[in-house]
């Protein structure tokens, strides 16, 4: 054991630390098609306390901290671009208070989605937060610092716009609340105090998140779900800004997919609807189906299966079980997702499924309305074949391709890697790329924050 | 570079010490129930051997003088990797360890070697004079307890452990005998299957007689007399209190009794 | 062996470390894996070690004491392989017990595995303790030598040596008399079943075990066993071969199962407490046997049974499996499996937690004394349960 190690065996115990080759191979590796980068160290906390005294080491010892969650941005966020230590958050997973009647839950970083989910069905059963639909080992923490998604953003926004406050630990040693409870109140607001966004969006590159107090939402019973398929991409745009229009629907996605040839061609439109009795959730579907769908169904333009008061659709689990990585049976997957004009739907489907053809990937298109269609997150996914390097290669390709393709078409990419990042940096205003500069000066001179991700040149 | 090893089957004792019975002789254990396994210093002194092979090539033979079911350890030698193995055809009850010596000493002068590695001593009878007596009837310098080995150009460097922790350094030139202390190295496992498949290597017996060894010549200058048990011991003392308080007292007994 | 030689080298690179492998279904606790509870580093749990076997067959990593202690740190519990979404998912065990086997060959494994390998060689049994004394625990018992009797009690390795447990296989023998169940043992001829040795990885021990145990059964006309151990009954019915015999294997608790249900058993004292049954690996999710306990503890009067958040197929193992009950990977900390689940039990309320393996017996009978919960909850074999509930004979 180095010193280094030693010191941080003295903050977190021995059995939380390892410089050993088989933790350093483990966290080196993406689960995308990232190359690997080799931390020093792995180190993980229980505490606000021990984060702070290990990022005061790392400023001492001038050695780079990458905070990780469940590891499942698959972008490249969480690797050690410049070695140093990998704070695994994942040990502080304590669901610390649920305030029923302000509606929040304040969670440690590492708290996992799953165990959210879990916890608030039986202990809060009329209570939900936005389930992004990861694996459930992704973190709450992870998912607001990197402006996620979840199955409530049709309604009511990204994950991050649930915010109501932050613990957080600067990366030079400080502990920081930031919203309402920086006053020792109830975690229930961030406004109306000065906007302090340096944390969300920042993928962790200018401090490490501790504590959110998330934002919950109404659970009814019942929920419902329907899907409208059809073939003319080209009317989507519309469909869905109708269907966000009624404010009566819940997640709404719209999803086009090469597998299994059953849906090959095709265009879908997932409406999840919720109601706390039949009559709510007939004039909701109601709405939905014979409103805005009505004509489409008429006209023979597309069909809908569900939404309907006696077909009992399976919902998927929540969090959901995915098997989509094994399609190559080659355990690898990543996917672009970007913040994308909802317009944009149909040009996006085109063109993604033109740069799948191309890289020999079957086409796996989807865009999760957010807002009352301000916007949607648009995904490009790519399955690999991790044990071949010609199917890693093909897939990273494509994934540089989708980048381009979603500035190309008037979108931002959401949690890039590098490649993404850069492609963003290029194309932003001087002056606002230049503040971005100042803040992650500001707030980390030593520059040991997840160096080498999101830095402006 | 070419390295004998001895190895010694004993009995396995070490979870059966309270079943131990004398025999009707009085001058052995009753071995009926009693497993066989390989002596634990020659374990090391075998995976010492093995990973010097490794290191530098060469080859590694493993001897014996032993009864036919001795051929056991010899199997599980070659299974860890020997090239060879011999055994000498001998009853193991002869405990002088002179006699053996000139058995051994017999057979390893037709062998190759640059080094002959024994464990420091064995289970059974505990002499630890087999290795530096088979040194002599070699003429071969040895170093006795070694606990750390490094070979190299015709040298073995080696460092053996006295007591309170304390190491000797020396150097010996090859050939030379070593005696292997526990704790060198960490003995590898030898499977079921890789048991079987040792079968294959070869495994040669051979008679005293065809070592030109007389019955004679190998009468002992060492006899025994006779084996007894310790009587067991009568004191029992129950400690009472809660967990810290009877540790404590047990430290205090340990301390008082030198034993820590 | 090469990667390309390993049983699965088409699947071992499918992992995607998607990590439901950590969970239960119901998502409750991220740590239902028993590794990966106690370290709560990556490279415990399912997805990393597959990881790091495919690395290290793959000649990217070099065997080292730590990857071989991670290796085996691995319970063969079975909650990834129930909760792996993937069309491979019920080779995972399997697949670390390979890669074990290819370190067993190599000879490089952890020095506790070597030794409980060992000793079952030399011994019978993991303990290294004396072949015997494996009948003692029958002393002041008036059970039987297996001469022939319908079923032959196979009591195992832990049974037979570990004090705690050989109170649960007395209770068993009292509670199979008072059955009127015609059975006998082996004694000192029973030598271990190998299911452990089977999943560290020692195929050819546990082949010679196999053979031998089925050849003695053969020549004693063994046709029906019971089993206290839920390990032997998992190696006797799944993995033994059968050669040229038949014989049918219980659990005991399935056949007092059957004792009750056919009124042949009298359990009429009852047991007053409120208890919880901790479904044990090798029954439960190995067997998908989780009926059979529970209907027995119910048909005792005064049993109110409640059921921990994580049970059935969601069971937290209690960190004794692979070996660990004796080389102890998973043990030293609170976060130890094994005391984890202590905890999960204290939570019901219940005063009484309900084993039906003696590995899990001692596991969590050491980890309650370790929470200080020893003065409210109890650890206690279903046979024990069910020998209480059993009214005297006479008067």
């Amino acid at each position: 054991m180095d010193s280094i190690c030693q010191s941080l065996a003295e903050i977190v115990g021995e059995s939380h630390v390892s410089n050993r080759p088989e933790e350093l191979y483990v966290y080196s590796r993406d689960l995308g098609t990232a190359e690997p980068h080799l931390p020093q160290y792995v180190v993980s906390p229980r505490t606000t306390e021990e984060v702070q005294q290990v990022v005061k080491l790392a400023n001492r010892e001038k050695i780079p901290v990458v905070p990780l969650g469940g590891g499942l941005t698959l972008a490249g966020l969480v690797m050690p671009l410049k070695g140093g230590i990998v704070l695994d958050m994942k040990r502080m997973d304590s669901i610390l208070e649920v305030n029923e009647r302000a509606r929040y839950v304040l969670v440690e970083a590492g708290v996992s989605q799953g165990k959210l989910v879990a916890y608030l069905d039986r202990h809060h059963p009329n209570l939900v937060h936005s389930e992004p639909g990861a694996p459930g080992q992704a973190t709450v923490a992870g998912n607001v610092a990197i402006h996620g998604q979840g199955d409530l953003a049709q309604p009511y926004g990204f994950n991050s716009d649930m915010v109501n406050g932050l613990e957080v630990v600067l990366p030079t040693g400080e502990v920081c609340r930031i919203g309402s409870c920086s006053l020792g109140q109830q975690w229930f607001t961030q406004h109306p105090l000065p906007d302090l966004g340096l944390f969300l969006g920042w993928c962790g590159t200018t401090g490490i998140i501790t504590k959110v107090s998330l934002r919950l939402f109404p659970r009814k019973r019942i929920r419902d779900m329907g899907v409208f398929v059809l073939e003319d991409g080209d009317l989507v745009p519309d469909i869905l800004y109708r269907i966000s229009h009624t404010e009566m629907a819940g997640d709404l996605i719209a999803w086009s997919q090469e597998l299994p040839v059953t849906v090959s061609g095709l265009h879908n439109i997932s409406i999840f609807i919720s109601g706390d009795s039949e009559e709510e959730m007939e004039l909701k579907r109601k709405l939905i189906r014979v409103g805005i769908l009505g004509e489409y169904i008429r006209s023979g333009t597309g069909g809908l299966i569900g939404l309907s008061a006696n077909v009992r659709p399976r919902l998927p689990r929540r969090p959901p079980v995915s098997t989509i990585q094994d399609i190559k049976k080659g355990g690898g997957f990543e996917y672009v997702g970007a913040i994308m004009p909802v317009d944009t739907y149909p040009e996006c489907c085109r063109r993604g499924a033109d740069i799948s053809a191309r890289h020999d990937i079957a086409y796996t298109l989807l865009g999760r309305v957010i807002g009352r269609s301000h916007a949607m997150m648009f995904s490009w996914s790519y399955v690999f074949n991790r044990a071949d390097e010609d199917s890693v290669r093909e897939a990273r390709e494509a994934l540089y391709e989708s980048d381009d393709l979603a500035l190309e078409l008037g979108g931002i990419p959401w949690k890039p890697g590098v490649y993404g990042q850069r492609a963003v940096m290029e194309r932003m205003d001087p002056n606002t790329l230049s503040l971005m500069k100042k803040v992650k000066e500001l707030l980390d001179p030593n520059g040991i924050m997840n160096p080498g991700n999101w830095e402006v040149s | 570079m070419d390295i004998v090893v001895a190895v010694k089957q004993v009995p396995d004792t070490s979870e059966v010490v309270d079943v131990i019975k004398i025999d009707a002789s009085g001058k052995d254990i009753e071995r009926g129930t009693l497993v066989s396994k390989i002596n634990e210093w020659d374990e090391y002194a075998l995976e010492e051997a093995l990973q010097w092979k490794q290191k530098l090539g060469g080859t590694v033979t493993a001897v014996a003088a032993g009864p036919g079911e001795w051929d056991d350890t010899l199997r599980r030698a070659l299974a860890m990797g020997a090239d060879r193995a011999v055994r000498v055809d001998e009853d193991a009850t002869v405990i002088d360890c002179s006699a053996v010596a000139r058995t051994l000493a017999a057979l390893i002068r037709r062998l190759p070697y640059d080094l002959v590695v024994f464990g420091a001593q064995s289970e059974d009878f505990g002499s630890a004079q087999l290795g530096p007596m088979v040194a002599e009837m070699l003429g071969i310098p040895h170093a006795a307890l070694v606990i750390r080995l490094q070979v190299e150009e015709g040298e073995a460097h080696v460092e053996r452990e006295l007591e309170g922790g304390t190491r000797e350094l020396y150097t010996l030139r090859l050939p030379a005998l070593l005696t292997i202390q526990t704790g060198i190295n960490r003995p590898r496992y030898v499977s079921f299957a890789s048991v079987r498949k040792a079968r294959e290597k070869e495994l040669s017996v051979m008679s005293l007689d065809e070592l030109g060894l007389s019955p004679e010549a190998l009468t002992p200058a060492v006899e025994l007399d006779r084996l007894e048990l310790v009587p067991a011991g009568k004191r029992a003392q129950l400690l009472s209190g809660s967990a810290e308080e009877a540790a404590a007292k047990l430290a205090e007994i340990l301390r008082d009794s030198g034993v820590i | 062996m090469a990667l390309t030689e390993y049983k699965y080298s088409d699947v071992i690179h499918r992992c995607f470390r998607c990590g439901y492998c950590k969970f239960p279904t119901s998502f409750v606790e991220v740590n239902n894996c028993p590794a990966y509870a106690r370290y709560r580093l990556e490279s415990y749990s399912t997805g990393g070690r597959l990881w790091l076997i495919r690395a290290w067959l793959n000649d990217e990593l070099d065997w080292s004491e730590h990857l071989g202690e991670i290796v085996y740190s691995c319970a063969a519990c079975k909650n990834c392989a129930e909760q792996c979404p993937l069309p491979f998912s019920g080779d995972i065990v399997d697949m670390i017990v390979a890669a074990k086997g290819e370190m067993v060959e190599r000879g490089s494994i952890p020095s506790a595995v070597k030794e409980f390998l060992e000793n079952v060689d030399r011994q019978g049994n993991p303990y290294g303790t004396a072949r015997s004394k494996r009948g003692e625990w029958m002393e002041g018992t008036d059970i039987e030598e297996y001469r022939g009797q319908e079923f032959l009690y196979y009591v195992g390795c832990v049974g037979s040596y570990d004090t705690r447990a050989q109170q649960a296989a007395r209770a068993l023998g009292r509670v199979l008399q008072k059955g009127g169940v015609s059975f006998g043992v082996l004694g000192n001829k029973e030598n271990c079943d190998g299911n452990d040795v089977g999943k560290l990885g020692e195929a050819g021990l546990f082949e010679a075990l196999a053979e031998e145990n089925v050849r003695q059964f053969k020549d004693l006309g063994v046709r029906r066993i019971v089993t206290l151990s839920p390990h032997a009954f998992n190696a006797i019915k799944n993995d033994y071969p059968r050669l040229d015999s038949a014989f049918e294997v219980l659990h005991y608790t399935q056949l007092l199962r059957d004792l009750v249900r056919a009124r042949k058993l009298d359990v009429s004292s009852g047991f007053n407490a409120k208890l919880t049954y901790h479904d044990p690996c090798f029954l439960g999710r190995w067997n998908m046997e989780y009926e059979a306990p529970r209907e027995v503890l119910r048909t005792i009067p005064g049993v109110e049974l409640v059921e921990m958040e994580r049970h059935r197929a969601d069971a937290l193992c209690c960190g004794g499996g692979g070996g660990n009950f004796y080389t102890d990977f998973l043990g030293g900390s609170e976060d130890s499996p094994s005391r984890i689940r202590a905890r999960d039990a204290c939570a019901t309320g219940a005063s009484v937690v309900a084993t039906a393996c003696p590995n899990c017996l001692t596991m969590l009978e050491d980890a309650v004394k370790a929470e200080g919960l020893d003065d409210r909850l109890k650890v206690m074999d279903i046979s024990e349960i069910v020998s209480e509930a059993c009214p005297p004979k006479g008067n």
